[in-house]
């Protein structure tokens, strides 16, 4: 799909264009520009989708500021929803399910006070973000699979060719080549290896 | 994009000052019969929330509540706090839905069939819920009947929450583990 001047993407629901700090191969797929409707991006490129990407429409970018997506080749997103306020990750041929979560940031503090004086603070318009809070990166390596419902916390690895089971909750990183489930996840089985030989 | 039509707020439904209710699913399921049956306190932001409640239900939220996508399921009662933080796709539920016992199943099966012809669901188990003051609430976070959730608590994204939690508690899993202190 090469994007026209306009950035219009043709057949959008959504009355919206893909935002210039979107960069998108012309050999990627986009359904809706609603996708992009949360970020807050400030870099000039903030999300990249390299060739054969295909978003689907309940995607939602949710970038901050300082935010960065990288998306690789011929990964497929249908209908997850990003996080971001340092680096998310996600390598080539990626398969993640619907409603996935993936946070590099909590956005609000554990402290109860801290929280509060926030919320006290926050009107209707803007999303409520403590700019302090720490974010840490989360990277998924080439061809991992997520299932549905999974929700990706702050700082996950998921090594490469790896799959997590639907509804877990990643909490710790995940080695290559595994399959991990449950809430907290946990090792379920180990995955054979590119040329390894099989069982 | 056309603009989203006005919420026509049921008569039993009080809302305070500066509080915005959004989405058009919020009174989809809505049968609540009590008077008050929901009362919202001021500044709060809930956008597509919905409020699925049954004839008896009262729903109570604070002030400065933040909740989007969020799914609200009362039987009984459930109550939040003030300053309670819930991010999206949350579910609450102080009901059952439906009898445990195989027998009373079978005959609450009947009753909500095309073919109840009048007959009465058999009783099911309610228990009210309670959110206390500044609790911070993840995403796709389910929390269940009869649970009380302490003041300060962190709930982690995706937890099921069975089960009551202390104040300042950190929880997660499924079902939710305390996992730290606030």
């Amino acid at each position: 799909m090469a994007l026209p001047a306009n950035r219009r993407l043709p057949n959008d629901w959504y009355d919206g264009v893909v935002p210039a700090f979107v960069e998108v191969h012309a050999e990627a797929h986009i359904e809706t520009s609603f996708s992009f409707s949360a970020c807050r991006c400030e870099r000039q490129t903030a999300i990249r989708l390299a060739r054969g990407v295909h978003l689907y429409s309940n995607t939602l970018f949710d970038v901050g500021p300082q935010g960065e997506v990288d998306i690789g080749e011929c990964a497929m997103l249908n209908g997850a929803r990003l996080i971001c306020e340092s680096r998310i990750s996600i390598g080539a041929y990626a398969a993640i399910s619907w409603n996935v979560i993936f946070m590099d940031c909590y956005r609000l503090p554990y402290d109860p006070a801290a929280r509060r004086s926030l919320l006290l603070a926050a009107g209707h318009s803007q999303p409520i973000v403590d700019p302090r809070e720490p974010a840490r990166p989360i990277t998924l390596h080439d061809n991992v699979w997520i299932g549905f419902d999974v929700c990706i916390l702050p700082g996950v690895t998921i090594g490469e060719g790896s799959v997590v089971g639907a509804r877990s909750v990643v909490t710790s990183d995940v080695p290559a080549y595994t399959v991990v489930a449950g809430n907290p996840a946990r090792v379920v089985r180990a995955l054979p290896q590119p040329g390894a030989p099989s069982a | 994009m056309p603009e989203p039509s006005p919420l026509t707020l049921p008569a039993n439904v009080r809302i305070g000052p500066d509080s915005v209710l959004t989405g058009s699913e919020t009174f989809r399921r809505f049968f609540a019969k009590r008077d008050p049956a929901v009362e919202i306190g001021s500044h709060c932001h809930l956008e597509d929330v919905q409020l699925a409640l049954g004839p008896n239900a009262h729903v109570r939220v604070g002030d400065h509540v933040f909740a989007s996508h969020m799914l609200v399921l009362c039987e009984e009662a459930i109550s939040i706090g003030d300053r309670v933080f819930f991010s999206f796709n949350v579910v609450l539920a102080d009901t059952d839905f439906h009898p445990l016992d195989p027998a009373l199943r079978v005959a609450d099966a009947i009753a909500i069939s095309p073919v109840a012809q009048g007959r009465k669901r058999p009783p099911i188990a309610t228990a009210p819920l309670r959110i206390d003051d500044d609790v911070w609430i993840g995403p796709n976070v389910t929390i269940l009947k009869g649970v009380h959730v302490g003041a300060g608590a962190f709930i982690e994204p995706g937890a099921l929450v069975t089960r009551d939690v202390p104040p300042r508690a950190r929880m997660l899993g499924n079902p939710a583990q305390i996992v730290g202190e606030v």
